[in-house]
This record gives C-alpha cells, structure tokens and sequence, in this order.
C-alpha cells in the first residue's frame, strides 16, 4: 500500500481579483520507506505540494491520505497531533529557534508527547547522536554553522520518530561538503529507520540520491523517473 | 507533560535569555505598580483618617474659624462647661504644638494633656513598645512618643529631642492604630504651656477631645457645646474627630483625591508596557510560532504561550512594585501632617496584593490580542511574514 495518496489534488491562492493555480489535478503515490524528491524551477508547486503532505496547508480540492487517513478534511487541533506524531519537517533555513539550544531546540516536539523526563533526554540524546551533535548539544544556534544547524533541525524533525520525513531543500543553503553530509544522514535515515522522506531540491545531483524523482511544472507533474535504490 | 504547564519551560527561556528587553519591561511595570500601590495607600490612609464610622463617639472642639493651633485658643476653664453639656461623657483639654501648620510629610506634633486620669483616658488602649507611663508621670519635660513619629526621627526611650521649639525628653514610645496618636509626641499640659513660645500659654489651649455616650448623638451634642459658648468670647466649633481631620487636611484629601487619577493611569501604563511588549515579541516571533505549529503545537497552545509570556512579565514587574512599594512605605512611615493633624499612608498588605493582582491580570489581557493574532495566523503566511 501506498504511504501517501494523492487524488486530483488542486491549490490556488486568491490574489486581488487573480486565482493563482499553484496545483493544479496532481495525482501521486508514493511507497512506504521510499526516497522521493521534487524537482521543477521556482513557483512549479514543489513546496506547496510538501505543505500540503504535512498538513501545514490546505489543498483547496482533492484528497491526501496518508497512510491510509484522509488528512485534507482533519480539523485544526486533529490534524496539529497528526502533523506530531507523523510528520517531521526540515526546512531550507533550520528555522532553529534562536533562544534554544541544540538540546531544547530537540526536545521541544517532545514536550507535546507524554513522556516522562528521563525517556524525553534519552529520545534527545539520541537524536543529537544520530545526527552527530552530541557534543554540541549546548550551543546556541548562533554558536553554530549551517551544516550543524541543519543537523539539529534533523534531529528535531527525527526525534519524534514520523513515518515521514519531510524536508524542503535540505542542503539549498549550505557549501558542498555540508550538503553532502547532510544527504549522507537522510540517506541513512531512509535505509537504516525506513523513513518514508519526500524531499524539494532544484539540484539535479542532490535529486540523484533519491530513489526516485518527481518532476513539476506549472502545478502538475510531467515526469517521474526512478534512480534505483537510494544512494 | 501537563498542557497547563507544557509551555513553561519555552516561556521561561524566552523571558531568561532576553535579558534587556525582559529587564526594561519588568522595571516599567515595577514602576508603574509601584506608584499604583504608592498611591492607593496615600488614598487609603485619608479614608482611614476621614471617613467616620458608625461608632464615632469622639468630637474635636476647636476656637470658631481657626484652622491653625497656634491659632486656636481656648479657654481652659470650658472643660467643666462641656462635661455638663448632656451627652458628653468626658473631656480632655489638649494643647498642640507643631512644628509646621502647613502640609509636610515630616509634621512632628506635640499633644500637652493633663496627668491622672486624663492621660489614662487619652491613651486607652495603647501598647508599650518601650519606656513606661511612670516614667512619663515622673519627669515635667518627659513625652510619650508615637511610633510613627520614633521611627521616622529614630526615636527611642531615654532620648532627647528638640522640636518647634520644645526640648523634650523621652519617657516612652507607644503603639496606636490611630494615626493622630501614632505620629504625636504627648507632653505634659503645664510643660508645654510653659515651652511653647506661640499658642498662648498658661491656662489656654488648642482644643478639647471630647467623648460622647451616644454616638448616635453625635451632632446633637457638637451643636449644644457650640451654643454654650456661642456668644462668649472665645465661641467654638465642634466636629466628629473623623470630620474635623478632613476638614483640616482638605488640601490633601483633594490632592490624594487627584493622585488617584495618577494611580489608575498607572495601571493603564502597565497594560500600554506589556501589551507592547508582547506585541513586539509576537511579531519577531511570527517564523518560531510558525515552527511551533509544524511540529504539533495547536492554536491553543501558541496563544497559551503569548498570554503566559505576559502574564509572567505582569507577575514579575507587579511583584516588584508592589513589594517594593510596600516595604518602602513600611520603612518611611510617611504621614501627612497639616493644621496638626496627621494622616497616614497605609502601609497596607492588601493593597500590595491588589497591586500585583492588577499587574498580573493586565498581563493577561494585554497578551490576549497578539495571541489571538499569534494563534490564527497560517503556519504558511507566517513563514512568509517572517
């Protein structure tokens, strides 16, 4: 069964008097513990179709499931503890915030979860060693450079442990060898946990560790290509 | 974790590790419930001082249109006349000497009453701190000084003090809950008829306290000891204790009356702190409330978060103040003295917990708009606004 459902799946945003289709009738499966990435040039839909598999937006026609749920027609507080125990999201910039460190930056899904204290550290704990920041679980995130801050903004998608992983250009703001370990960690991710992780990149070799590529234009899909196993 | 408590620990760090603008905004609060409860208190005491109860016995007979004790001059000899008026069930010639008739916070009063049972009677009810009555009776130049007035001159038992002209020695220092006792110094009446140099001296004084049976009589008697001596030379004017402060202490009680104005815009200052404040912060904080709300946290819980932002600067900034106000108040024991009466500020506790209460509820509701606005912005728009 498909971990991701998408049926005739259709965005606009009202500008003024302008409709603008962002989406437009996307129709997409995607497998449980599958590698996908969405590539197309700006204002082809690729973020706003991640949006809306994370619950952060709303299509304006359409369905998502989700392994198995309908999530378009989930009310506000339903779909807030669906988007905490399902989804984990990484973004372009971090978005850490600045007055955390790396530890409570971790720990603060968890704080939604019914933990007891000494399970929520272990959990963080984890996390920041998957991602290899165990020793900087103190810093600031201005203590720390952008490879690193990508990492605990993994950690902190992660440590809830999602069936999927999201994550809008991961590696778009990062020098190349930050990327790399970056791709190197979600590729892990995906093998080792079987994270199902649907990834926005404009960059062709970055869209090559995936298992399988989604092309967008214009709002729709115009081509999918599968790579093989995730590298 | 508990969802009352869940955004605790988010909260505090944003509030902790935000030093300067947490500090500025605590102290504006501090401030701003401080003179709140400052103010309150001044208000309190003049409706302590002023406002008569349903059980007022006493009456102040005063010379007819004088408002000063140096001005006031009666005869001695009318403490006879005014114990036969019907009703009157004693009457207490007292002397007063001040060192200044204007409005002061530093007014020290000297109160000249007769030895023997006068004094018993006078000062019924009050408690020792130190020194003793019998010393009083023994020494001429001994007084018997007022709480409020010791710790403000930092007076104690075997003292000597000079004031408006009297160089006095002190026997004893008393606890009273009435103000006009709590900040006077009483004398002896022949000690202070013979020192003070304005005022009149031998066989006049300043005014006679009287004690009424009934004090549902009350004005009936005020009125009868007022026609007594109506066509005399010296002719009085006879007030309940409770009216006769406020008519001596007018200005203030207009003034404190005004600073009420003041106290009440100093809450409005409060809410306009705060609620900018959060404002600011909620707007810096549109992309880390936008996170929130992608890794689970509900509108709910956002707003949560804002109004508790606010409600701990008002609890802290109120706390500040009102405390701060309280123990200031408690160490000065400040005291209106004008004409030779005394009004207090109440150095009230319950006034201090009105004030943080205020502080702490304003928090609250000057959160509650950008919270709203916090809570209902799209997680999408929010990263694009941010």
């Amino acid at each position: 069964m498909a971990a991701i459902e998408c049926r005739s799946l259709r965005r606009d945003y009202v500008r003024g008097e302008e409709t603008i289709h962002t989406l437009q009738d996307v129709d997409l499966d995607i497998e449980s513990g599958s590698f996908v990435a969405l590539m197309g040039p700006s204002g082809s839909g690729k973020t706003t179709l991640l949006n809306l598999l994370a619950g952060i937006d709303r299509p304006t026609a359409g369905s998502i499931r989700i392994d198995g749920r309908e999530v378009a027609g989930l009310g506000r507080s339903a779909l807030a503890a669906w988007r905490s125990s399902t989804v984990g999201y990484v973004f372009q910039l971090y978005n850490l915030v600045p007055v955390l460190t790396a530890y409570e930056n971790v720990e603060l899904p968890l704080l939604l979860h019914p933990l007891k204290a000494a399970e929520r550290h272990a959990r963080v704990a984890e996390a920041l060693e998957m991602v290899g920041l165990a020793d900087r679980h103190r810093h600031y995130p201005r203590q720390l450079s952008g490879g690193q801050e990508q990492r605990v903004a993994i950690a902190r998608a992660i440590v809830t442990q999602p069936r999927l992983l999201l994550a809008d250009e991961p590696t778009g703001d990062l020098d190349r060898a930050a990327a790399a370990q970056v791709m190197d960690l979600l590729a892990r991710l995906n093998r080792e946990r079987g994270q199902t992780i649907v990834m926005v990149t404009h960059d062709p070799s970055t869209a090559a560790r995936a298992a399988r590529t989604v092309q967008l234009d214009k709002g729709k899909i115009v081509d999918a290509v599968v790579h093989g196993s995730v590298a | 974790m508990n969802p009352v408590l869940r955004p605790l620990p988010f909260t505090w760090r944003n509030l902790a590790r935000r030093p300067l603008r947490t500090g500025l905004t605590v102290a504006g609060i501090a401030v701003a419930t401080f003179l709140f409860v400052f103010v309150e208190s001044m208000r309190e005491g003049v409706r302590r001082a002023t406002e008569a109860g349903a059980a007022e016995t006493e009456l102040v007979v005063y010379r007819r249109n004088r408002f000063c004790p140096f001005a006031s001059q009666l005869p001695q000899s009318y403490e006879r006349s005014i114990e036969s008026v019907p009703g009157v069930r004693s009457a207490v010639p007292v002397k007063i000497v001040v060192n200044n008739c204007r409005a002061s916070l530093d007014v020290v009063t000297f109160r000249g009453i007769p030895e023997g049972h006068y004094l018993a009677r006078h000062l019924e009810g009050v408690r020792m701190r130190s020194g003793s009555l019998d010393e009083w009776q023994t020494r001429g130049d001994a007084v018997l000084v007022g709480a409020g007035l010791a710790d403000r001159r930092r007076l104690r038992a075997g003292d000597r003090f000079d004031a408006a002209g009297v160089r006095a020695w002190v026997a004893g220092v008393f606890e009273s809950d009435d103000p006009q006792d709590a900040n006077s110094a009483y004398a002896h009446l022949a000690f202070l008829q013979e020192t003070a140099q304005r005022g009149g001296t031998g066989g006049i004084v300043t005014q006679f306290n009287v004690q009424v049976d009934d004090p549902r009589r009350i004005e009936e008697v005020a009125m009868a000891i007022d026609e007594r001596f109506a066509s005399d030379q010296f002719p009085t004017s006879t007030r309940p204790a409770s009216a006769f402060v406020a008519r001596a202490a007018r200005d203030v009680v207009v003034l404190v009356s005004f600073a009420g104005i003041v106290g009440w815009a100093s809450l409005v200052a409060v809410f306009a702190l705060i609620a900018n404040s959060i404002a600011l912060a909620v707007r810096d904080r549109v992309r880390d409330h936008a996170v929130l709300r992608t890794l689970g946290w509900t509108e709910l819980g956002i707003a949560w978060i804002v109004v508790l932002e606010a409600t701990l600067l008002g609890l802290a900034g109120g706390a500040l103040g009102a405390c701060g106000a309280f123990v200031a108040l408690r160490a000065a024991h400040l005291t209106f003295g004008m004409e030779g009466v005394s009004i207090e500020v109440a150095a009230d506790p319950a006034l201090a917990v009105v004030g943080l209460a205020l502080a702490t509820v304003l928090g609250a509701v000057a959160g509650a708009v950008p919270a709203w606005g916090a809570a209902h912005r799209e997680i999408v728009q929010g990263f694009r606004t941010a």
